[in-house]
């Protein structure tokens, strides 16, 4: 789909999309409060969606093939992230740590295979 | 100024990344920063085109992404009620994360509402530029960058780094536990639709930790 005209019109309406979200409250529905329900249901979007995001690139190994065992260095460097994520709070920390704890991961089962 | 663009360079750099390595061109990947400004619907957009994913899917995934800008933008609407339409509709385009942590604090110490949307604005300007000029520095260093060195790995380590620290309560807990086992176990469906299912699931489940923990929610407000 890259670089043809179906691309651009689907990068318009996320962008669309995005933006009429970000209006919602400030212009089209200022004259409402936000509903309480809707409140209560929103706050929990970053947790659930960022996790649906982000496990799928961790666990599988392949499209499909699920590996939840320590030979998987995807998910050491996880864990990994995730406890300096924790105790720091540091977004570059978190992410440098990983990539560290991925490539030491790598080396460890190459290593182990030789 | 200085915290909100520290915050905001790591996502461009690793949108950039993203772009690269689902083999869009410069132009594409800069394009897409441009017109979408939000890094979570940027990835989810161009991970859902490169699986072929129908647009209907892709949209209603990045819509409820994108649902945490509503809170944003109600969070923001007061401070901006007594400004002109069109100033309200061009501020709507730059509330990000950032901007909003930013101007938000402005805003409560602000004597007018002008001095307070003027700083808005400014920062959300230079954020949108410094957003294109990161997401370019990530699609050039994915270019340089050997693939074996796994260097897209750095989208989910930087999801991580902002998930964790949602995970405060156990309501979040429940809900990031729901979303991760429904996220594999509805992996077999098509069009990549376990994302925004699992996604949907996880939120679910979280409403209903926190009605359980209090049962008398609905009589006391």
């Amino acid at each position: 789909m890259s670089g043809t005209f179906a691309f651009w019109a689907t990068i318009v309406a996320v962008g669309a999309l995005n933006y009429l979200s970000r209006l919602s409250f400030i212009a089209l529905f200022a004259r409402f409060p936000m509903p309480p329900a809707m409140a209560r249901a929103l706050r929990f979007v970053p947790a659930a969606m960022l996790t649906a995001i982000v496990v799928p690139a961790v666990v599988f190994r392949a499209p499909g093939v699920l590996d939840l065992s320590y030979a998987n260095p995807k998910l050491v460097a996880a864990f990994v992230a995730m406890a300096v994520a924790w105790r720091t709070r540091s977004v570059t920390a978190s992410m440098v740590s990983g990539m560290v704890a991925l490539w030491g991961a790598q080396w460890a089962l190459a290593a182990l295979a030789a | 100024m200085t915290p909100p663009l520290i915050g905001i360079l790591p996502f461009g750099v690793v949108c950039g990344v993203a772009a690269q390595g689902t083999g869009l061109t410069a132009v594409e990947a800069v394009g897409m920063a441009m017109i979408v400004f939000s890094g979570a619907a940027q990835i989810i957009a161009m991970q859902l085109i490169a699986a072929g994913a129908p647009i209907a899917v892709i949209l209603l995934t990045c819509l409820v992404v994108g649902l945490r800008l509503t809170m944003y933008s109600a969070a923001m609407a007061p401070h901006l009620a007594s400004l002109p339409p069109r100033w309200r509709n061009a501020l709507a385009f730059v509330l990000t994360d950032q901007a909003f942590a930013a101007a938000i604090r402005r805003f409560r110490t602000a004597t007018t509402a002008g001095e307070g949307a003027s700083y808005f604005l400014g920062t959300g300007v230079v954020l949108w530029v410094a957003w294109l000029v990161s997401n370019l520095g990530g699609y050039l260093a994915g270019n340089v960058i050997p693939a074996a060195w796994s260097l897209d790995f750095v989208v989910p380590l930087c999801f991580i780094a902002v998930l964790v620290p949602a995970l405060d309560d156990g309501p979040a807990r429940v809900a990031a536990l729901a979303a991760a086992v429904a996220v594999v176990v509805l992996d077999p469906l098509p069009m990549r639709l376990s994302l925004v299912c699992g996604g949907l699931i996880g939120i679910a489940a979280g409403v209903a930790a926190a009605r359980a923990r209090r049962p008398r929610d609905g009589a006391n407000p």
